[in-house]
């Protein structure tokens, strides 16, 4: 028999970065078949690409052996692929029965909601769901929100399911539920496609195990044939040797974070009495899968968010967990958030705005009254110069002209222009293309020689590796296990995953 | 197999849209537009508008010509003085909107705030609060007091309990504007003639000519338009605003004190609107009346809207508008056509430069 659905050969780049390298994938009917990476090894795309969101640059899509172009997502809906998405497409002020109306319109309204309504009710009492077509979808809970995905996807005519990491947003108990559904759902015909990162979701639910590195397909296999350690080396690599460099001298504390916790507005506690030191002279790596913290703690580390509980305690300024901007600055903390254009960069603004407003309140630029333009103009220009930021025809240009590379300089050019104590880098190299990376990597180990405490949050486990002194692994709002460099590669995907 | 491909059809197969033999027009998002481009753009919305509005009082029984006629009729010395007076409330207002939209908050309470700074100004003439000579001076302070004391109870409702601003402030005029009445009908009312307006101000309380025509008024607006644009263009908190409207989660990170800055601008902008109450009571009334704040929000986001929210470009604009008013008074009063056709003129000169701002914003392609 045929494979319900055949990738093979895609190849797809955005911009320069090459996502997907040659991936290829088979999923059956009747089968679950999990898809496992790390994050950024190119699950996602890959599986747009089947649903007809990204056009591959290369390599062929077949279904049921017959070779098909996908030039839409509607197309893929046509030919009974449905995706449900790790962030769900939903419009929240529609019932069930509406949303499931928009996806798969009908000639007339009136007749078209009744006939989905019946279709609704038939799927929801087949998979044992327990949602009401008449519900609006923000009176319901995330669970209840991904039913009415999973519904409006097979409502639709789909027979191949592909799920991008369902469990993420779900409690334990509300995931074992949905993937005992979805197993039933792969048992009676349907083909299943599970993206995900929880090996023991994929051990215990899984017929097949795909998995992902570096945008390649690395193995195909079955699950309750292989051990953990053996699909998690698949899913790391291996260790590459790590550049030399001077040990750590062990300098004094600069920054101690003590039993940090952050509860988001939905409720749930994304930091959670979050623990670690960093000395001078150090940089301190935090691993983990993306999606435990890592974001909310560099917010509270930065200032965008106020932690509910616990200290951030910074050498000479004190507490500053609940302290103003300015006193952040004070405290000489540079902050490159991993979303540069939330956090660091005002895109419609000329670069030496972005540059100088950093410093405005010291006085550097002028006083209240009166801006000192030129003195601005003077600095952006030694900066750009200093820190090779390409691309620039005028200091006075929009910032958002550059590319993300030199958009990342700009950021550090500023950060690091008052020399600072402290730096909190939150995936400072992402989308970076290698010569961008370097140049950033060695701006933090200058930072590092100079003796600045530098955090380091990422989830790129190989600049993890290559700069930390000191690793701490982070799930569910902690730090759950410590490493010192040299760190083993394997021993820090296990404590990733075995906690998650 | 074949089986499976036929439960595999979708409930309503769905056509591709590029096989409809048509081609469709799609919306690129421009970079970057040169200066000249974009004035070209709004320039020629700006005539289209007029055209229209030409248009419409032709139908309304005006020929051009005499439209004309009449415009050139304003530039008379007797004229020129109405235009000028008109045209101090105007660009105070305009300055008071363009100021709260360049940090994106939609002050709509324009009216409200006028409202205010004339009952402010009033209460110090009815209870003749300090010496003759700093009279006028007080009144234009407690003004701008009054106007920024009203709209930052917005600033505290947005701020602390995430109120809307665009209905808060909208709705709130109607609540100033009540207080008005309730003041015009009860303790304030005129007690020798019983009009619901209050008693005329003393003359060392009104704003006079001071010569060419020009009222003092008018020195008020240019005052805060040169203000206003120092502080934009030169001073620190100008340098802020830039980065709260541009990026309120990234400034806030870097250090930019946003909240502070905001409040600020805000009350800023009321006080301004504050003052433009103020010279309506004090030069063109005399005295408090129930409908000196009228038509002004509208006036006010016209103004800001078509200066691009410049303090320098709204002395001009507000200009503009005075002498479209003063027209629309003339042809009021010689035509009979009535005074929502001067509102319906603005209206649609709003709506002409607002698309033209999506020309700017975007590139329309037709795609075959």
């Amino acid at each position: 028999m045929n494979a319900a659905l055949q990738l093979a050969g895609i190849r797809k780049s955005f911009d320069g970065a090459l996502a997907l390298d040659g991936a290829s994938f088979e999923s059956r009917s009747g089968e679950v078949h999990a898809l496992l990476g790390e994050n950024g090894a190119g699950k996602s795309s890959l599986m747009n690409v089947a649903a007809g969101l990204y056009a591959p640059d290369a390599g062929s899509i077949s279904i049921n052996g017959a070779p098909i172009s996908l030039s839409g997502p509607a197309l893929a809906r046509s030919h009974g692929i449905g995706m449900v998405h790790q962030h769900f497409k939903l419009v929240r002020p529609f019932t069930v029965a509406e949303n499931v109306l928009l996806a798969n319109p009908k000639a007339h309204f009136a007749s078209g909601l009744r006939d989905i309504r019946d279709a609704i009710k038939k799927q929801v009492d087949a998979l044992k769901f327990s949602i009401d077509p008449d519900r609006r979808i923000d009176t319901m809970t995330v669970a209840e929100q991904q039913q009415a995905e999973i519904v409006k996807v097979l409502v639709g005519g789909a027979r191949i399911l592909i799920l991008d990491e369902p469990t993420a947003v779900l409690t334990d108990a509300e995931a074992i539920g949905l993937l005992e559904i979805v197993q039933r759902l792969a048992r009676s015909g349907t083909a299943v496609v599970l993206v995900t990162h929880k090996l023991q979701d994929v051990k215990r639910y899984a017929d097949v195990v795909t998995i992902m590195r570096g945008g390649k397909t690395v193995a195909t296999l079955d699950p309750r044939h292989s051990t953990a350690e053996e699909l998690t080396e698949l899913t790391v690599g291996q260790t590459s040797a790590l550049p030399e460099r001077t040990p750590h001298q062990g300098g004094p504390t600069r920054l101690n974070v003590g039993a940090l916790t952050y509860t988001r507005a939905d409720g749930r506690t994304m930091l959670n009495n979050t623990s670690f030191y960093v000395r001078a002279g150090e940089i301190y790596g935090i691993a983990g899968v993306s999606g435990n913290g890592q974001a909310e703690l560099a917010e509270a580390l930065i200032g965008a968010i106020d932690p509910s509980l616990g200290e951030i305690w910074v050498d000479g300024a004190g507490d500053i967990s609940h302290a103003g901007p300015s006193k952040r600055r004070e405290a000489a903390i540079a902050a490159i958030p991993a979303d540069r254009y939330a956090y660091a960069l005002a895109g419609s603004l000329p670069i030496q705005d972005n540059l100088a407003v950093a410093q405005i309140r010291s006085g550097r630029y002028g006083s209240i009254v009166r801006l000192d333009r030129a003195a601005m103009r003077r600095d952006a220009i030694a900066a750009v110069k200093d820190y090779d930021v390409q691309g620039v025809r005028s200091v006075k240009q929009k910032a958002s002209l550059l590319s993300g590379g030199n958009a990342q300089k700009l950021v550090i050019a500023r950060e690091f222009s008052r020399e600072p104590d402290v730096v909190v880098a939150h995936s400072p190299s992402r989308g970076l293309d290698a010569r961008a990376c370097a140049a950033v990597h060695q701006r933090l180990i200058a930072a590092r020689e100079r003796g600045a405490a530098i955090v380091l949050i990422s989830e790129d486990l190989d600049e993890i590796l290559s700069l930390s002194d000191r690793i701490g692994v982070m799930t569910r709002g902690a730090i759950v296990a410590e490493f010192e460099r040299p760190a083993d590669r394997q021993a820090i995907g296990r404590a990733m995953v075995d906690h998650a | 197999m074949h089986d499976i491909l036929r439960r595999a059809e979708p409930l309503t197969p769905p056509v591709p849209a590029a096989s409809r033999g048509f081609g469709r027009l799609t919306l690129d998002v421009r970079q970057n537009l040169p200066a000249w481009k974009q004035a070209v753009f709004v320039g020629s919305s700006l005539i289209l508008g007029l055209a229209i509005s030409v248009a419409i009082l032709a139908v309304a029984g005006i020929p051009p010509l005499t439209l004309a006629s009449e415009l050139a009729g304003v530039l008379t010395a007797e004229n020129l003085r109405g235009v000028l007076i008109q045209a101090a409330p105007l660009i105070l207002v305009g300055l008071g909107a363009s100021l709260a939209f360049r940090i994106g908050f939609w002050n709509l309470g324009i009216e409200g705030q006028m409202i205010f700074g004339g009952i402010f100004a009033a209460a110090i003439s009815i209870y003749d609060i300090g010496p003759p000579a700093t009279r006028l001076l007080l009144m234009g302070m407690a003004a701008a007091l009054g106007g920024g004391l009203w709209v930052l109870l917005v600033v505290f409702l947005k701020l602390r309990f995430r109120v809307n601003e665009i209905i808060a402030t909208l709705l709130l005029n109607y609540v100033a504007m009540y207080f008005l009445f309730h003041l015009l009908y009860g303790a304030w009312q005129d007690s020798k003639t019983a009009f619901p307006q209050s008693t005329p101000f003393r003359p060392f309380e009104r704003l006079t000519d001071i010569g060419y025509g020009v009222n003092s008024g008018l020195l008020i607006a240019i005052a805060g338009v040169l203000a206003a644009g120092w502080m934009i263009h030169l001073s620190r908190i100008g340098f802020y605003t830039r980065f709260i409207a541009a990026n309120p989660r990234m400034a806030k990170v870097v250090g930019v004190p946003v909240r502070t800055a905001t409040i600020w601008i805000i009350a800023i902008s009321g006080a301004c609107s504050g003052l433009a109450g103020f010279v309506n009571v004090a030069s063109q009334e005399g005295r408090l009346t129930q409908s000196f704040a009228n038509g002004y929000v509208f006036s006010g986001v016209l103004i800001a809207f078509l200066s691009r929210n410049d303090p320098i470009v709204v002395a001009i604009v507000g200009f503009l508008i005075a002498v479209l008013f003063i027209t629309g008074q003339t042809l009021q009063v010689f035509y009979q056509i009535p005074f929502t056709m001067v509102q319906m003129i603005e209206a649609i000169i709003v709506m002409a430069v607002a698309s033209s701002e999506f020309l700017i914003r975007h590139r329309i392609r037709w795609i075959r």
